[in-house]
C-alpha cells in the first residue's frame, strides 16, 4: 500500500518539475537584446581630499603633467601641443583666464575646486577625458601644477564660489517665463530661435569670421559643458565663460530669472534616444508627403551617433555632425525615411554642398556576416542612396521650368545629377575615370514606381553602388529609383527619402523584405565644414526591420498552448483530488 | 477537530520563485553598477538568467519534496477551499494565471518582427604568417632611444589612436560612442597585454578590412594605416600605446 503511494507521488513529483521547467526556460529565454554601447559621463560636483598646495605638490604635478597633458595642452600649458591640430573645441590654454566652467564670476579665476572637477568629469563631446586613472592626491598636484602656468593665481586668493541657494523648483510656470526670457535676453541671437545654435551671432562669428566661438547646441543635453542639470545651466548663466561671448548674466537677469531660464533651458534639451534596431512601421492608408507631413509625428524615431570619418584618406577629425535621427514607415510598393539632423547653416554651393546618404548591403546578408560598414568590400557590395542639398535645388528648379519630368529623366542622362558633378562629388577620392555607370543592370520595362504619381515634387538622389571606397560607380540613370526632398528650418534638416521595396534590379538595388534585420549606415556632409567625399561623419551598421503583419497562426498557437495548459492543469488537480496526499502520521 | 487544515506552502514556493526572478532581473543590474562602480545598470545576461531560474526552481522543488509531509502539504494546495477564502481565490489565480502565461509564451516566441541581431563574442584572429617572425626594430637600441621613441610614439598615438581610444587609451575617445564595436580598451589586461608586438603591428597595418575570414563580429572600424603611416612610425605608436596604457606586451618564448 505504501510503496504504491510512493510511486505516485514520485510521478506527480517528476510531471510537476517538466512542467514548471519547461514554462521557467520559456520566461528566460525571453530576453537577449543587442544593446548600444554609448557611454556619456557627467558633470559631478564632488570634490575629495584636497591636500595642501606646495612645492612637493607642484613638483609632483608637473611630472603627472607632463606624462598625460602635454599632448594635447603643451609643454607650456599654452593649449599648443602635438594634438591640438586635431582638436575642435581646442585644448585649454592655461597660460590666459580663459577658463569656462568656473562657480566664480565673469572674468575671475576658477578655483581649485573647479579645476578638479572638470580634471575628474571630463568634457563630454571633447578630447578631455575624466581622469579617474589619476589618484586623488594625483589630480590635486596637477591642479597645483596648472596655476603655475597663470601668474595671477599668485596674486589673487582664493577666489569666491557665486551661490546657488534659493532654487526655484521646476514648473510649467517657470518654464513659460523663461521661454519668454531666452528671447528678451536675446539668446536667440547666438543660440537660436530652436536652440539648435544657429543663431545670427554664432553663423557669422564661427562661419564667417571663421573665429573658434561656437553657441551650444541646447537641444543635446549630453553634450552641454559643466553638467546638464537645471542647477547646472544656473551657474553658467550667472558666471558666464570667461573669453567668449557667452557673458554673465547675473546683472542683467535677476537670481530668480535665472532660474527660469535654466528651467527653459533643460527643457528644450533631449537625451539622446538611441538603438539598434529601427523599426519601420506599416501604412495602411497614406504614406507622409513630405518631411513636414504631421504623419512623421506619430513615431517616434532613433537617434544615432556619429564620428568624423577616420578609417581612410582623407580623415575627417573635427566633424561638424555628431548625430542623425531616423524614423521609417512602409507600404506595399514604397519604404520611406525622414533622417534629421542639426546643422547650423543651409549655405550651399556646387563643391560643397550639405548632404546625406544611407547605405544597405546589396544583399540582405543571410548570416550575420555583413559587408565592411565603410562602403563595402571587396566581396560585398553596398547600395548607397545620397542626397544632396545644391543637387536638389538644380534638379527643382529645372523641374519647374518643365525642363525635366519624372519620364524625361530616365532617357537624358539626368543631366543634372550624373554627367558633370562626378569627379568633384562625394567620393572625393575616386578618379573621375573609375566611375563607370553599372553596366551589368538587366533591360527594365516599366518600373514599378512610375506606375503611380506619388512623390512627384520630390527629386531624384544619386544612387551607386560600392565595394569598397576605391570601387563606386553610379547606377545608371534610368536605375535611379530613390526620391528625396529636404527642407531647412532653424538649424535643422529634415530630408524625407523613398524607394521601391522591390525593384527589377536585384544585382544592383536592395530588395526590401518585411521580418529581416537588414544592416543600414548613415553618413553626413555639412558643406559649411568644408565636408565632401571621404571628409563626412559616419555611423557604424544599424539595423532596420520593417514591422511583420501577425499572422492568424500565431493566435491559433496561443490558443493551442492555453487549452493544453488547461487541461494539464485540470488533469494534475483532478488527480490530486481523486487521491489525496496522505502522510503516515507515524 | 484538526484545526491545520491548509497549507500554504505551494504559494510560498511559487512566491520565493518570483522573489528570485525579481532579483535577478531588476535588483541586480543595480546591485552591480554600484559594486563595479560602473555608470550604468549590468543587465543579466539571459543564458545566466535562464540557469539561475532554473535553479530557483529545482530549489524550491526540492525543498517542498524533502519530507512526505512537505510534499502532502505542498499538492494539498489543489485540494478543495471549502470555507478558506484566501485559499479559494489564490486557486483561481493560479488556474487562471498558468495556462495565460503559457499563452503568452507561445505569442511572444512566435510573433515576428521583433527579432534582435545576434551579438557575436569578438574572436581573436590568428597572427598572419607574415608577421609572425617580425620584430620591433627599436627592441634593442639602448635605454635613452627607447626613451625617446616611446615619446614621439606617444605623441604619434594622441594624434592619430586618441578619436577612438582616447587620451588614457580606455578605448573612450570622443568617437568610440559612435562605433557599436566599441573601440578596444588597451588599459584592459586582457587585451594589448595577452599579444606580442608583431599582433599590434599588423592589427594598425590592416585594421578591420584585414581581418580574416570569420574572424567575428565583422564590425570592426579599425582602420588600416598602411597609407598613412610608416613602418617606424606603427613600431613607435606600439611602444608609446603600450606606454600609455601601463601594460606591457606578451613575450614571445625563447626557442632553444
Amino acid at each position: 500500500m505504501d510503496m504504491k503511494k510512493d510511486k505516485k507521488i514520485s510521478f506527480f513529483q517528476i510531471t510537476w518539475c517538466l512542467c514548471v521547467l519547461v514554462v521557467t526556460c520559456a520566461i528566460c529565454t525571453q530576453s537577449g537584446y543587442a544593446q548600444t554601447s554609448q557611454i556619456f559621463r557627467n558633470y559631478s560636483s564632488v570634490v575629495p581630499g584636497k591636500i595642501p598646495e606646495n612645492q612637493d605638490a607642484i613638483s609632483a604635478g608637473k611630472k603627472i603633467y607632463e606624462k598625460h597633458c602635454y599632448y594635447c595642452h603643451g609643454i607650456k600649458g599654452d593649449g599648443n601641443g602635438s594634438d591640438a591640430l586635431r582638436l575642435n573645441p581646442k585644448p585649454r590654454n592655461f597660460t590666459r583666464n580663459e577658463y569656462k566652467i568656473r562657480s566664480t564670476l565673469l572674468g575671475e579665476l576658477p578655483t581649485d575646486e573647479d579645476l578638479f572637477r572638470i580634471i575628474s568629469s571630463g568634457i563630454e563631446g571633447t578630447a578631455m577625458p575624466f581622469w579617474n586613472s589619476l589618484t586623488i592626491n594625483e589630480r590635486w598636484q596637477v591642479v597645483y601644477y596648472i596655476k603655475t602656468f597663470n601668474k595671477e593665481f599668485e596674486n589673487s586668493k582664493n577666489p569666491e564660489s557665486s551661490s546657488v541657494a534659493n532654487v526655484i523648483p521646476e514648473s510649467p510656470e517657470s518654464i513659460k517665463i523663461g521661454s519668454e526670457l531666452f528671447k528678451d535676453a536675446k539668446c536667440v541671437n547666438c543660440h537660436g530661435e530652436d536652440g539648435r545654435a544657429d543663431g545670427k551671432i554664432t553663423t557669422t562669428l564661427e562661419g564667417v569670421w571663421d573665429l573658434p566661438y561656437r553657441a551650444r547646441n541646447l537641444t543635446k543635453s549630453w553634450l552641454f559643458k559643466g553638467g546638464h542639470t537645471s542647477s547646472d545651466i544656473h551657474r553658467t548663466l550667472t558666471t558666464g565663460f570667461n573669453e567668449s561671448p557667452m557673458g554673465s548674466y547675473a546683472e542683467y537677469l535677476s537670481h530668480e530669472d535665472r532660474w527660469h531660464l535654466a528651467h527653459y533651458v533643460k527643457s528644450i534639451s533631449k537625451t539622446m534616444d538611441t538603438d539598434v534596431v529601427l523599426l519601420s512601421y506599416i501604412v495602411e492608408t497614406d504614406l507622409p508627403t513630405g518631411p513636414d507631413d504631421p504623419i512623421w509625428e506619430s513615431i517616434s524615431s532613433i537617434e544615432i551617433p556619429l564620428a568624423g570619418q577616420i578609417i581612410a584618406k582623407p580623415r575627417l577629425w573635427m566633424p561638424s555632425v555628431n548625430s542623425i535621427q531616423v524614423k521609417s514607415f512602409f507600404s506595399d510598393n514604397y519604404i520611406v525615411f525622414l533622417l534629421e539632423w542639426d546643422d547650423k547653416t543651409n549655405e550651399q554651393n556646387e563643391t560643397y554642398s550639405d548632404a546625406v546618404a544611407i547605405q544597405f548591403p546589396t544583399v540582405i546578408p543571410e548570416s550575420s556576416e555583413k559587408p565592411y560598414f565603410a562602403m563595402g568590400g571587396s566581396g560585398k557590395g553596398v547600395t548607397i542612396w545620397q542626397w544632396r542639398a545644391y543637387d536638389e535645388v538644380q534638379e527643382l528648379a529645372k523641374k519647374e521650368l518643365g525642363q525635366v519630368d519624372d519620364s524625361v529623366t530616365a532617357t537624358d542622362g539626368g543631366s543634372s545629377v550624373d554627367s558633370d558633378e562626378e569627379s568633384s562629388d562625394d567620393e572625393g577620392e575616386v578618379a573621375p575615370d573609375k566611375i563607370e555607370e553599372a553596366s551589368e543592370s538587366e533591360q527594365t520595362e516599366g518600373v514599378v514606381e512610375e506606375a503611380r504619381p506619388l512623390f512627384t515634387n520630390f527629386a531624384k538622389m544619386r544612387e551607386m553602388n560600392a565595394k569598397g571606397f576605391k570601387n563606386v560607380s553610379v547606377q545608371p540613370s534610368k536605375s535611379q529609383l530613390t526620391k528625396s526632398l529636404g527642407v531647412w528650418k532653424n538649424g535643422k534638416w529634415k530630408v524625407m527619402v523613398t524607394s521601391p521595396i522591390v525593384t527589377n534590379e536585384k544585382k544592383l538595388d536592395i530588395q526590401f523584405e518585411d521580418g529581416k534585420l537588414i544592416p543600414y549606415a548613415l553618413a553626413v556632409w555639412d558643406g559649411s565644414n568644408q565636408e565632401i567625399g571621404g571628409l563626412k561623419s559616419i555611423s557604424s551598421w544599424y539595423y532596420l526591420n520593417l514591422e511583420k503583419v501577425i499572422p492568424n497562426s500565431v493566435y491559433f498557437y496561443v490558443i493551442i498552448a492555453i487549452i493544453i495548459g488547461t487541461s494539464i492543469q485540470f488533469w494534475v488537480i483532478g488527480r490530486v483530488r481523486r487521491f489525496p496526499p496522505k502522510v503516515n502520521e507515524e | 477537530m484538526r484545526k491545520k487544515k491548509h497549507s500554504y506552502s505551494m504559494i510560498w514556493a511559487i512566491f520565493s520563485i518570483l522573489i528570485v526572478f525579481g532579483i535577478i532581473k531588476y535588483a541586480s543590474p543595480y546591485a552591480f553598477m554600484i559594486l563595479l562602480g560602473k555608470d550604468h545598470t549590468m543587465p543579466t545576461p539571459s543564458t545566466l538568467m535562464l540557469w539561475y531560474m532554473i535553479l530557483g526552481v529545482l530549489g524550491a522543488l526540492v525543498y517542498v519534496s524533502t519530507s512526505d509531509l512537505k510534499w502532502a502539504n505542498f499538492l494539498s494546495f489543489m485540494l478543495p477551499g471549502e470555507d478558506d477564502r484566501t485559499k479559494k481565490l489564490l486557486q483561481k489565480i493560479i488556474v487562471l494565471a498558468l495556462p495565460l502565461l503559457l499563452g503568452w509564451f507561445v505569442y511572444s516566441g512566435t510573433v515576428p518582427g521583433t527579432a534582435s541581431p545576434v551579438e557575436l563574442r569578438i574572436q581573436h584572429p590568428t597572427l598572419l604568417q607574415k608577421y609572425e617572425n617580425m620584430e620591433n626594430p627599436f627592441a634593442h637600441v639602448s635605454e635613452e632611444l627607447k626613451e625617446k621613441y616611446t615619446e614621439e610614439g606617444k605623441h604619434l598615438y594622441q594624434q592619430n589612436c586618441r578619436p577612438c581610444h582616447g587620451s588614457k587609451a580606455d578605448g573612450n575617445g570622443p568617437f568610440a560612442n559612435s562605433f557599436r564595436l566599441r573601440p578596444i580598451n588597451f588599459t584592459d589586461p586582457g587585451t594589448i597585454g595577452t599579444v606580442v608586438e608583431s599582433f599590434v603591428f599588423w592589427r594598425i597595418m590592416e585594421g578591420g578590412p584585414g581581418l580574416p575570414d570569420g574572424s567575428t563580429p565583422w564590425d570592426s572600424a579599425m582602420p588600416s594605416w598602411e597609407d598613412t603611416l610608416t613602418d617606424e612610425q606603427v613600431w613607435k605608436i606600439i611602444m608609446g600605446e603600450y606606454a600609455t596604457a601601463g601594460v606591457v606586451p606578451r613575450q614571445r618564448e625563447e626557442a632553444e
